[in-house]
């Protein structure tokens, strides 16, 4: 950490989160599109398949993205 | 409905949308801000805190704590996510505590828009008085000023 002060430290955390939120949103979106499955997505972000599918099905249903169903 | 419960549900509505473009799980207390200054606020301002200044403030305060952990935004290229139109944001921890800030310090007949300001500024830390900070914003002297706008000063 480039800093001594824990007020930059938690606020680094926070920011943290917020960037790895938005992040998991376009790399989720990216990996759907590219034709990846519910089951290799949550494998590879290491959370269950219904918590992957329930965080982001309805926005990718509304961003057009065709889902497969299965691996 | 009262004025001031239109004026909520009015800010409430636009800090969503901020929420909803930043791609955030939660309505926090800087879209609550920016909410207001995108009223425009007279207070926020004369602070040189339009809605598009605040914007860029909220971004070097996030730019800045991620450098804090070796963190460059620009190392990331992802297209940006798709978001959901239909979803609704729920409050965060922040907004929370500046509507109980809020509601602690006034009898509810008493409420008025700018004491929602002054409740968003008195958060000691997290990302609005940091963001606050960074550009170079002097918080008590604006909390003075929203208090004075109140006082009709």
């Amino acid at each position: 950490m480039a800093s001594e002060d824990p007020a930059d430290a938690l606020a680094a955390v926070a920011a943290l989160r917020r960037l790895a939120d938005q992040l998991e949103d376009a790399a989720v979106e990216q990996a759907m599109r590219a034709g990846w499955s519910w089951p290799q997505v949550a494998e590879a972000l290491a959370v269950t398949r219904q918590a992957v599918h329930k965080k982001h099905a309805k926005r990718l249903i509304a961003a057009g993205v065709t889902l497969r169903r299965r691996a | 409905m009262s004025e001031i419960d239109l004026h909520l549900q009015e800010v409430l509505g636009r800090a969503e949308e901020e929420a909803a473009q930043d791609g955030s799980a939660t309505i926090e207390a800087h879209h609550l801000l920016l909410a207001i200054a995108a009223g425009p606020d007279p207070a926020l301002t004369a602070a040189g805190l339009d809605h598009a200044a605040l914007k860029a403030a909220l971004r070097r305060e996030f730019e800045h704590s991620l450098s804090v952990a070796g963190v460059s935004l620009g190392d990331f290229d992802l297209p940006p996510a798709t978001r959901d139109p239909e979803r609704r944001l729920g409050l965060g921890a922040s907004v929370k505590l500046a509507l109980d800030r809020m509601a602690r310090a006034h009898r509810k007949k008493d409420l008025r828009p700018g004491h929602l300001l002054i409740a968003v500024l008195q958060a000691e830390a997290g990302t609005v008085p940091r963001a606050l900070a960074l550009a170079g914003v002097d918080r008590a002297a604006l909390i003075d000023r929203v208090r004075d706008g109140l006082a009709g000063r």
